[in-house]
């Protein structure tokens, strides 16, 4: 009996010591935060704008969904980021719930100050519900809050719409990837890689953006699209990445898996399009005199994915040169990127990190003024590209129409 | 945990108190003699059965001796008293010289397969209840007993409660004989032991334990007699009530007797080493000790290949656990642990639980109870009503509940799926325990969440290490873990692979197969024509 009631006691008191997941919350009393967007105001505060989703326009089930809008915005304001959010439930019936949340956008006003953008991130990486996972971008040209209140279509909801279309261009184009807020605070308290964040910008109309006839429409008056990327030094945007540029930075990162390039082709211009499927980039560092000199080697492997010449395609020679041409071309977008890097000298690349792991002892002297070292960093690109096939055709029909 | 098991032995204390007494003070009655005059027997008998009309009594005579034969009618199979009784009683000769009128009838007149002389009316009760025919002669104090059984038996017919697709088509009858015969069948061994017993003080049936001698366990084999003779009971009504009264643990949901009515299923139960006990009049034959392993294992998974039944079995114990768990984590996840969801599928949910007026968990407890309830009165209804209890069970809970928002739609597949796979565990004892346990597991659930669940099915597996069927650990091969019973644990070995007997139940003849087992075209020989020629 005794042993009983003994085993029953411990169980029980151990019930208020274990209690982590003591916060039952029915799905119906829950807000899902789906994105968020921090403003800068006039009166020095946070301006957040909370997506929240409304889960019966949603999802299209018997009772009868999608009549009106799948998200509701709710704005508040606070010095801090917890005080907006508690401000924010003088407003919204239910409880926020922030485990969901997919998309954080930040407007280049606040990224550009330092102390702002910095005190934003603690209260992402400390709440325990909020994931660090979450994709963090800045808003170009306009404000947070017009990203989050645009309303999508394809996508009901205009979070997945800008999760998919990162994770897709990135594998598809390769001038955006993938940020989180994880790789933001990495890169601003590491020393050798300077983060990069994703722009991403409102085109079209604005004032349509958030009206539902906005939904009705096959061309939709405004739209959301990734735009750039942003160069955070000492935790502040300094500056653009243009997207023309931006690809060669995703080459020396490593993220681009597939991509076009359109080449000349004997006088005739973009008469050859290349689509890499496979690639890969090494960099490696070596030591000139206590010098470190940078090496990039970027692999890649690709088929002709259009040829608008009269080419003779059977011909190992002619597939050697567009090789020769296409390496040229990759090569080029790299140093560019990289021009550009040490014109702002910050090394967005990495190339610190590399240096450190190679000879930590070398990294120790060039720690403390690594981005102007960086500038006058001697770097060598080197591109082997391989042309695998050229899709279902061998010639193409341009060499049929001169004869 | 103490204070159960004193009272328990405190309770068996008892019982052996009772059982001794009662020996002492049978209820039965009294072990009276037969007397000489056949008159004053028949008096006697039709005094102690009353005016039962039932009871047949035929007076005639042989030579010059005079008597009485006496039959249950229903139970002595008629055309048996008529021709091999009476008619050559009738037709019987007796010579002139004087001769022992009871041993002349004895060797001469009953035509039948099994012929017995009584002294006592105990005996005279027992034969003639059992179907036999009993007859008094003038001038004896003994009778004869000459075995005329015969009434009305349900055919051997297809198995209704375990059904199988490759396996045998017969199963057990409320018959006894017949039971030990369709065993006796399968196994022609003279080691085949059918030991007899009369359990239940006023109903008298018959059982037959069955075990092969140098397979099963001899302790065990002793235990089972042992737990049967210390039962005193009034009446056992099926294999029910001596399971109950058998069984090492009562304060469990989980079996740890196991019943079948599968001839095939016992047989094989036979050749591990365990004992069946057959009792009369219900097709359910018991075999013991039990695993809880052996829950899971259906006829069917020894008739396809193994790599077939491996993955069936696999199937089972999952849906063993969904049957457990399911409604639970439902509640769990979505009352505790919403990030755990998909984003996706959590609006989806979100969406449907809108404007349902109910927690998750009374959402649950309100469709799984409803559930019950239907699947209760489906199982008790005439068949013809049955039907259209299904239909207004699907109604009821697959649409009308959804539409008019009392519940979400999520919450029907949760019940619907749990249902189903409650229902694929092959033997009902198993799938009523886990339809137990999930009640209790949704409470914890919506107390505590994941770690309400967890803490059920941490006290669940603990209370089953510490379970014992005949001293045998419930859990075997498992808990003790054994590497050489794993060949019929979750993976069920080829048979050529599966040499052993499972330790502990079966001792001494532990081995099943021969060495080299494993079949495959022969081997090359050095001239292939000369193979070609024998």
């Amino acid at each position: 009996m005794k042993k009983l009631v003994k085993v029953i006691l411990v169980i029980g008191l151990s019930v208020p010591i274990l209690t982590a997941c003591w916060n039952q919350k029915e799905l119906t009393d829950l807000a899902f935060v789906m994105a968020l967007g921090i403003d800068r105001g006039e009166d020095d505060l946070y301006h957040v704008s909370f997506q929240l989703v409304n889960p019966g326009n949603v999802s299209a089930g018997q009772s009868g969904g999608g009549q009106g809008l799948p998200i509701a915005v709710y704005k508040s304001t606070g010095r801090t980021m917890t005080e907006a959010a508690r401000n924010a439930t003088k407003e919204v019936s239910r409880r926020l719930y922030y485990a969901h949340t997919n998309v954080v956008v930040v407007s280049e006003e606040v990224a550009r100050d330092r102390t702002q953008l910095l005190n934003l991130l603690d209260a992402f990486a400390r709440d325990p519900e909020f994931r660090t996972t979450t994709e963090i971008l800045i808003a170009r040209d306009s404000s947070a809050e017009e990203i989050v209140t645009t309303l999508t279509i394809l996508d009901k909801l205009p979070v997945t719409k800008i999760t998919k279309e990162i994770k897709t261009t990135e594998a598809m184009k390769g001038e955006n990837f993938s940020i989180s807020i994880d790789d933001l605070i990495d890169g601003i308290v590491g020393s050798g890689k300077e983060p990069i964040l994703n722009g991403y910008r409102l085109i079209g109309k604005q004032e349509e953006a958030r009206k539902a006839s906005n939904l009705t429409r096959t061309t939709t008056e405004a739209f959301l699209g990734a735009d750039g990327l942003a160069v955070i030094k000492d935790g502040a945007l300094i500056d653009w990445i243009e997207s023309k540029k931006a690809r060669g930075v995703l080459w020396v990162l490593d993220k681009v898996k597939s991509t076009d390039i359109t080449l000349k082709w004997k006088g005739k211009k973009n008469a050859l399009s290349i689509v890499p499927i496979r690639s890969k980039t090494k960099v490696s560092t070596i030591f000139n005199q206590g010098k470190p000199v940078i090496n990039i080697k970027v692999e890649n492997e690709g088929w002709i994915s259009e040829a608008n010449t009269a080419i003779n395609l059977m011909d190992p020679k002619t597939i050697e040169k567009i090789e020769k041409l296409t390496e040229k071309a990759v090569k080029k977008e790299v140093q560019t990127s990289i021009k550009e890097a040490k014109r702002l000298k910050c090394d967005i690349f990495g190339f610190g990190d590399v240096v450190h792991k190679a000879n930590p002892g070398i990294w120790k002297n060039l720690e403390k003024d690594w981005n102007n070292y960086f500038a006058d960093l001697e770097v060598n690109v080197k591109v082997e590209s391989y042309v695998r096939r050229e899709g279902v055709r061998t010639n193409p029909f341009w060499s049929d129409i001169n004869k | 945990m103490s204070i159960l098991s004193k009272m328990l032995k405190n309770k068996q204390k008892k019982r052996q108190d009772d059982n001794y007494r009662q020996k002492q003070d049978p209820q039965k009655p009294e072990d009276l003699p037969i007397l000489r005059d056949y008159q004053e027997n028949i008096s006697h008998l039709k005094e102690e059965v009353g005016n039962s009309s039932d009871v047949n009594v035929r007076e005639f005579r042989i030579g010059a001796h005079k008597g009485a034969l006496v039959y249950i009618d229903g139970l002595a199979n008629m055309i048996s008293v008529a021709d091999y009784i009476l008619e050559t009683l009738m037709e019987a000769e007796v010579p002139d010289e004087p001769v022992d009128i009871f041993q002349f009838m004895l060797e001469k007149t009953m035509a039948l397969g099994s012929v017995k002389t009584i002294t006592n009316w105990n005996q005279v009760f027992d034969t003639l209840f059992s179907g036999d025919t009993v007859i008094f002669l003038q001038g004896f104090n003994k009778a004869i007993s000459g075995e005329t059984k015969g009434w009305e038996k349900r055919a051997i017919s297809e198995p209704s409660t375990q059904l199988s697709i490759r396996g045998p088509k017969d199963s057990f009858t409320e018959t006894l004989r017949t039971n030990t015969a369709l065993i006796r069948r399968r196994i022609k061994s003279p080691n085949l032991r059918v030991d007899a017993m009369k359990i239940g003080t006023i109903s008298q049936t018959d059982i037959a334990i069955m075990y092969i001698k140098g397979i099963a366990n001899e302790k065990i084999v002793g235990e089972v007699k042992e737990r049967l003779e210390r039962i005193n009971i009034d009446a056992i009504q099926g294999s029910g009530y001596i399971e109950q009264l058998i069984e090492d643990q009562s304060w469990t949901t989980f079996p740890t007797t196991y019943h079948s009515e599968r001839p095939d299923v016992v047989t094989s139960h036979l050749l591990e080493g365990r004992i069946a006990i057959v009792v009369d009049g219900t097709p359910f034959t018991v075999t013991v000790p039990a695993l809880f392993i052996q829950f899971f294992q259906a006829p069917d998974d020894y008739y396809s290949r193994f790599d077939i039944s491996t993955g069936i079995r696999m199937l089972r114990i999952l849906s063993f656990l969904i049957a457990v768990i399911g409604p639970s984590v439902y509640i769990a996840a979505t009352t505790f642990h919403q990030e755990m969801i998909p984003t996706t599928m959590a609006i989806a949910i979100a969406s449907q639980r809108e404007n349902v007026p109910f927690p998750a968990f009374v959402e649950a407890l309100i469709m799984e109870v409803t559930f019950e309830i239907l699947r209760e009165a489906g199982l008790r209804l005439p068949r013809a009503v049955g039907q259209a209890v299904s239909i207004v069970g699907a109604l009821v809970i697959g649409q009308a509940a959804v539409q008019a928002g009392f519940v979400s739609p999520v919450m029907v597949i949760v019940v619907s799926i749990t249902a189903i796979a409650n229902f694929s565990t092959p033997v009902f004892a198993m799938a009523i325990a886990a339809r137990l346990i999930r009640f209790v597991l949704m409470g914890l659930a919506t107390m505590l969440g994941f770690y309400g669940i967890m803490l059920g099915l941490m006290f669940m597996t603990i209370h089953l290490c510490s379970l014992r069927s005949f001293g045998i650990p419930y859990m075997m091969p498992l808990a003790p873990f054994n590497i050489r019973n794993q060949q019929d644990a979750f993976v069920r070995f080829p048979i050529w692979a599966m040499k052993n007997r499972p330790m502990f139940i079966s001792k001494g003849n532990m081995k099943r197969s021969g060495d080299h087992q494993k079949p495959g075209p022969p081997k090359q020989t050095e001239n292939p024509s000369q193979n070609g020629e024998e």
